[in-house]
């Protein structure tokens, strides 16, 4: 028995989960990032949990860790020094990208200048064909000269990036060899060996983004490692991943670009794991921060993958939970334009300066400080760690939008806030058509800073019914990473027709997969592996598409299927997958699998949260607050999340107030706080009630 | 019963923040409705490049909502009321269709389906949901429809004039069989049909999702108040702008397969917080497929694609739809190459769109030389190929890249390198594993962009093998090989392209604009786009940025000259390059032309091709092309052209008068 701790740096706070394995009592805690000393932040919460909850760093018996190092030195463009070998007569690969200009409307808009600059381009004379035959074997002659052009142009590390190495790497091995021998110091990353999947573009800028990356988040492990034995912490660190998984420290410092977007992620594995509890099989998600909302579907707790996902500006093609950001958040600017046009975003006073009402030097009225003026925030002190909110500033930013419309400061607020709602009802539209489904059948669960503060509202816009406000729901991306299973993948491109006569070498490739999972998952910690001996999960896909497509579905594939040479079996699956989807199929068209993928998954331990008695009761709010609401001022319920029991029940209009959030319940809707201690936001209609 | 009473335009103003709310609930509607199409589409164009529209109209055809990012760009503010009214009687559950260029101007050529679809609220008429998709192929006398040699409309596939295609929610399944009859690929086009109805459907739903939410009459209301919104938006751009008359003229190389240039020539004048866009002095229709059908309409989207663009690109706050044209009234003449009458052929009427919207652009820029780019790169083409697998014999067939260069530089930036606009490429990967060609290099044109104190984007160059005997490369929307884009300020223009069969071999020939070769085993095929043009004196631009250039490799070190900058090796030569920058010699301001077009207008001048054009359209449209064939050709053979063009076509008008007695002579000023 011990203690469990699940650890998320965010770009202004670091959250902390810790679970208590003998009393099951989960605690968290936030303090303030330390961008400018990363891991430091680390150090302090553990400090502050020994100090504030008695649990000294001996006790942890199980810590998870999320990170934004690569991200940052992406963003901030601190990353190491690149050059990139490429197949000669291709030097424009990351130039050119896939051409597209991201607003074609605008005769100003650019692509993100290339992450390796055109001068450490480096033309290597090699050519693989598409078969996987070599045409042209580079040489040494040609080795040596483009590592000295390279060393000239002070490369830090060297990207190998050849074509079709996805089929045979043989050349990108080579020249690494040659470089390891010549210089054994310099980084070398093959491109295969990154991730090696078919389309140049994609496949070099996913290297290039991990080789811009190891060395620095590699570091930033290795000194984590150290300073939490130095603590006494026994428990070897896990890194969570992009793909909502974890993996131990010894393969973050190998694999650093599956950890880039884990913050995301783990807070979407988090809500799944919620949602799933309460009961809801279809959720959306929302997290609402300072500068942006993200969302997400999820399924059966499940989220979507996807890949071709941003880090800054340079998308990352390794299969990552799918979630969209948009523009709005607690910090989105407010602004009115000479012909008197109101704009909400995408403009955003972040963290620093923040908003007005916060009194950190914030002059421009946000999305917070309307709720402000509205009378949402600032009704009561909060507690400990927690940012007061002053009404006053609020206002005196608020006036001039006020005297822009022509309104009064209530009015000007709640338009503020409609509009907000709007713009995030037209994002989250979108992301329902893509995938073809009505949002009415979803439930939305709030969470971040300022999610349950429009959570609610979203909903109504979107015609959703319920809302679930978890109990902890400033710190779900770190018991995401509490909860997360060890999850990797893999992927060979096999470009293959399916059948009769392929199926033996899809076969071999699906062999040669599950054997390189199982080396990961059960191979010891000190050959990259996770020293797993539970058992394994195996996942097995297909990127699939009809001959003549240029796009692939993702198909779930029966390791039977593949045994058996069941060749008809994918054919179906496939049919049956793209019916589905786009709601149609070609049952006389050729079918190509394109590239065959296996995901193995390890659970780890999970914490269990028994649920707790629930007695339905009727509560009584502990005092109220003015609230503007369409035009009028009306009195709404205030209480405090942490006074509420299972059970529990009370009407909208309410503020439910606690140290990391406050929760808005418009009129018509009602409250109640499930078994483990989740409230449940519904439309008079249909309220949820909970059953003891 | 008559189903719907008309709504008037007139409607009172609705507070701003809930139009902006609407706004965002009527762009909603549009973009879920683009996703379904994208989703359920059964076509390439749609997966690919994405060539389909969706939006919302008034019941008049005004567009007030459009998805921004999805689809195609060129149809922002499409004037739906040919179509609608062509229909008398809108009952709930009907939906329309038509892809005839010459019926309402809604539809611009034949492979362009376009729906549109009534929503009513209880008897009120609310919107139409409309869009269309481009279809790989309407029948015709080639496959997908499109070659820029046909001369007649009903070469390029079957017409359908606009007829309800869904009667009060009942298929007419004669229309759907006549025409599945009459295309290549009929499955793909009823597929693509049905994802159409699919997305005007889920428009319909969150149109009703509004209504539920706000009121029939807000939502009504609204749908006026975003397109008032857009053209008070863009009246604050002509207000910024000087009153006058900004002259813009640029050539299409060839106005048919091997034929004369095409002039395009627009004057924007600016008066108050309108303009009006005169084309007079553009070509005649032409006998080829890159008419651009209009019917003369006023605010017909074609000619004002490029206006879109500049007025987003100054004020991206702005709403994007037919308010935005308000202001603007376009003069077409009738029988020209911009308002063609039938039966001329449109189906590549993207050639001289995308022209045009150069010349738009390069207009305002003659009012706002500070605030707009120079020249934008063109004229490399898409790449299709046919061939076939020498082992197995199987057919290969596919969309292997389009060839793009870059965007113009501007007062604070280079153009964008390789590209500038939503097309994408085919990864090189790709295409190699699925067709048997050997890609030798796909990069980027050192020393193309236009110099400049802002250097113009580059071109891209793709060379590639072919390995068995009757493949064929199309080459779509060739152009650029004689005449290149401008440079502005003084900034020099863009590099012009080239197509070659076997470069640096015995072998070499040049390709020009061909859009159709056929290869043999080993031919190898070097095809590039145009390079755009630079902003400001070159010499002007720091010699850091231009060794930067030079370290990159998009600069030589002969390039570098251009910037008064001598590299020797890639090492600068400060000395030499001091001198070179303050030696003697004019620096160019302004406008700044390629030295072909420049020897081109020596006869071709202004004037004189002003001259010839009145000329021309005093005749009957059947004669226009044809006589300015005959006159360039007599005219180019006349050694005493350059001394007095006008005379020199004279001269050969009168030859010609001789020649076709049946062109009843009359004066000039009696044409009408």
């Amino acid at each position: 028995m011990g203690y469990r701790i699940g650890v998320d740096i965010g770009g202004t706070f670091t959250d902390f989960c810790v679970f208590d394995e003998a009393s099951f009592a989960l605690h968290t805690l936030k303090v303030l990032s330390r961008p400018d000393a990363p891991g430091a932040e680390v150090l302090l919460g553990l400090d502050e949990i020994e100090r504030r909850f008695g649990i000294a760093p001996q006790e942890v018996s199980y810590f998870t860790h999320g990170s934004t190092v690569g991200v940052n030195s992406i963003i901030q463009g601190t990353g190491a020094r690149l050059c990139l070998f490429v197949t000669e007569g291709f030097r424009d690969v990351l130039e050119l990208a896939r051409l597209k200009i991201p607003d074609p409307y605008d005769l100003f808009s650019r692509r993100p200048p290339p992450l390796v600059p055109r001068d450490r381009v480096i033309p290597l004379r090699e050519r693989m064909n598409a078969d996987g035959k070599a045409e042209i074997v580079p040489s040494e002659d040609a080795i040596v000269a483009a590592l000295a052009q390279a060393e000239a142009a002070g490369a830090e590390g060297i990207v190998l990036a050849f074509l079709h190495s996805y089929t045979n790497p043989a050349h990108e091995r080579l020249v690494k060899e040659a470089i390891n021998r010549l210089r054994p110091e310099l980084p070398v990353f093959c491109s295969a060996d990154v991730w090696p999947i078919v389309r140049e573009y994609e496949r070099t800028i996913t290297a290039c983004i991990h080789g811009s990356v190891q060395p620095r988040v590699s570091h930033y492990i290795g000194r984590l490692e150290a300073a939490l034995r130095e603590r006494g912490v026994s428990a070897a660190p896990m890194i969570t991943k992009s793909n909502g998984g974890v993996m131990t420290a010894s393969a973050g410092k190998e694999r650093s670009i599956e950890m880039l977007l884990s913050g995301t992620a783990a807070g979407v594995i988090g809500a799944g794991f919620v949602a799933e509890r309460a009961g809801f099989p279809r959720v959306m998600s929302l997290d609402i921060g300072g500068t942006s909302a993200d969302v997400a579907l999820l399924r059966d707790g499940m989220p979507d993958f996807r890949s071709g996902e941003l880090v800054g500006r340079y998308p990352i093609y390794l299969p990552t939970v799918s979630v969209s950001s948009i523009g709005a958040g607690g910090g989105s600017v407010a602004s009115v334009d000479t012909l008197g046009v109101l704009r909400v975003g995408p403009e955003s006073a972040g963290s620093t300066p923040g908003p007005a009402c916060y009194g950190r030097g914030g002059q421009r009225a946000t999305i917070t400080d309307a709720f402000a003026v509205k009378g949402v925030l600032g009704a009561a002190e909060l507690g400990y760690g927690a940012v007061n909110v002053d009404r006053a500033r609020a206002l005196a930013v608020i006036e001039p939008l006020a005297q822009g419309l022509a309104r009064s400061p209530a009015a000007t607020a709640e338009a503020v806030i409609d509009l907000a709602v709007a713009n995030m009802y037209r994002e989250v539209s979108r992301l329902f058509s893509q995938v073809g489904e009505e949002p009415s059948g979803y439930a939305l669960l709030a969470f971040g800073g300022a999610g349950p503060m429009m959570g609610c509202l979203l909903a109504e816009a979107m015609g959703m019914e319920t809302v679930i406000v978890p109990e902890t729901p400033g710190v779900l991306a770190a018991l995401g990473g509490l909860l997360a299973d060890l999850r990797s993948d893999f992927v060979r491109v096999t470009f293959l027709d399916v059948d009769a006569a392929t199926m033996p070498a899809i076969g071999q490739a699906l062999a040669g997969l599950v054997s390189e999972a199982r080396d990961w998952l059960h191979g010891s910690q000190s050959r990259g592996g996770q020293g797993y001996d539970g058992e394994a999960t195996l996942t097995i896909s297909g990127d699939m598409r009809y001959r003549g497509q240029s796009y692939e579905i993702e198909t779930p594939i029966a390791e039977s299927w593949i045994t058996a040479k069941n060749d008809k079996a994918i054919i179906e699956a496939f049919h049956a997958r793209h019916a589905e989807i786009y709601g149609h199929a070609d049952e006389k068209a050729e079918v190509q699998l394109v590239a065959l993928r296996v995901v193995i998954a390890g659970k780890t331990p999970k914490p269990s949260f028994p649920d707790r008695p629930v007695t339905p009761v009727e509560v009584a709010p502990e005092g109220s607050v003015t609230v503007t609401h369409r035009g009028s001022e009306i009195e709404a319920g205030l209480f405090q999340r942490r006074t509420l029991k299972p059970g529990s029940r009370f009407n909208g209009p309410a503020v439910i107030i606690q140290d990391d959030t406050t929760t808005w319940a418009p009129p018509g809707f009602s409250g109640a706080v499930d078994g483990y201690g989740n409230l449940i936001l519904s439309k008079e209609r249909t309220p949820w009630r909970p059953t003891p | 019963m008559a189903a719907h009473t008309m709504t008037s335009e007139i409607k009172p103003a609705l507070d701003p923040v809930t139009l902006q709310i609407l706004k965002s609930h009527f762009e909603a509607a549009a973009e879920s409705m683009a996703y379904t199409l994208l989703r359920t589409a059964h076509s390439a164009f749609v997966k690919e490049t994405e060539d389909f529209t969706s939006g919302l109209t008034t019941p008049c055809g005004q567009t007030f909502a459009s998805p921004k990012d999805l689809g195609a760009t060129w149809f922002i503010g499409l004037d739906y009321k040919g179509a609608i009214d062509a229909i008398t009687d809108y009952r709930p559950g009907d939906i329309c269709i038509t892809n005839d260029p010459y019926s309402g101007y809604v539809c611009t050529h034949a492979p362009d389906v376009h729906l549109w679809m009534p929503i009513f609220e209880g008897e009120t008429l609310v919107c139409f949901a409309v869009g269309h998709i481009h279809n790989t192929d309407m029948g015709g006398a080639v496959p997908a429809s499109l070659s820029r040699a046909l001369t007649e409309v009903q070469q390029e596939g079957i017409r359908i004039p606009p007829m309800k295609l869904v009667e009060a929610g009942v298929m007419n399944e004669q229309v759907l069989a006549i025409m599945l009859r009459n295309v290549r690929m009929p499955d793909q086009n009823w597929g693509d049909l049905k994802a159409q109805i699919a997305s005007l459907k889920t428009g319909e739903r969150k149109i009703r999702d509004a209504i539920a939410r706000f009121g029939v009459e807000t939502v009504c209301a609204a749908t006026y108040g975003v397109l008032d919104l857009a053209d008070r938006q863009a009246r604050r751009l002509f207000a910024s702008m000087q009153d006058g008359d900004y002259v813009f003229t640029d050539y299409i190389d060839e106005d048919s397969p091997g034929g004369v240039p095409c002039r395009l020539k627009l004057t924007v004048r600016v008066s108050g917080d309108e303009a009006v866009f005169d084309f007079t002095g553009s070509d005649p229709q032409l006998q080829s497929a890159l008419n651009m059908p209009t019917g003369g309409l006023p605010r017909h989207i074609l000619p004002l694609v490029g206006y879109n663009y500049v007025v987003y690109s100054l004020d991206p706050t702005v709403a994007l739809n037919a308010g935005l044209l308000r202001p603007v009234r376009c003069i077409l003449p009738e029988g020209s190459v911009v308002n063609p009458v039938y039966p001329a052929a449109t189906g590549m009427r993207s050639l001289t769109c995308s022209r045009i919207q150069g010349i738009v652009v390069g207009a305002f820029s003659l009012a706002l030389p500070d605030r707009l780019p120079a020249g934008p790169a063109g004229g490399g083409g898409i790449l299709n190929v046919r061939t076939t697998d020498s082992r197995t014999g199987r057919l290969a067939m596919a969309s292997i890249n389009p060839i793009t260069g870059g965007g113009g530089g501007w007062a604070k930036e280079d153009g964008q390198d390789g590209s500038n606009s939503f097309l994408k490429n085919t990864p090189i990967e790709i295409t190699e594993a699925e067709v048997p060609i050997r890609v030798v290099s796909y990069e980027l044109v050192p020393d193309s962009g236009g110099a400049g104190r802002y250097r113009g984007g580059l071109a891209t160059q793709m060379t590639f093998k072919m390995f068995s005997p009757n493949s064929v490369v199309t080459a779509r929307n060739r152009d650029r090989v004689r005449f290149s884009c401008w440079g502005l300020e003084g900034g020099e223009p863009g590099a012009t392209c080239t197509f070659l069969r076997n470069p640096g071999t015995e072998r070499e020939e040049s390709l020009g604009n061909t859009d159709v070769v056929r290869c043999a085993p080993g031919d190898i095929l070097m095809i590039s786009a145009a390079g755009a043009g630079g902003w400001g004196d070159p010499f002007t631009r720091p010699v850091a940025e231009v060794m930067d250039d030079v370290a990159q490799g998009k600069v030589s070190d002969q390039g570098a000259r251009s910037y008064g900058v001598v590299a020797v090796d890639g090492k600068l030569d400060e000395a030499a390059t001091q001198a070179l920058r303050t030696g003697p010699g004019e620096r160019p301001s302004g406008l700044v032309f390629d030295p072909q077009r420049l020897a081109f207008e020596k006869i071709w001048s202004n004037e004189a091709w002003d001259h010839l054009s009145t000329r021309l359209f005093a005749l009957p449209i059947e004669w226009r092309f044809f006589l300015k064939h005959e006159i360039f050709a007599l005219v180019n053979a006349d050694t005493a052209a350059e001394a007095d063009p006008v005379a020199a076509i004279e001269r050969a008008y009168a030859s010609l008068l001789q020649l076709y007695p049946q062109i009843a002579p009359r004066a000039l000023g009696e044409a009408a």
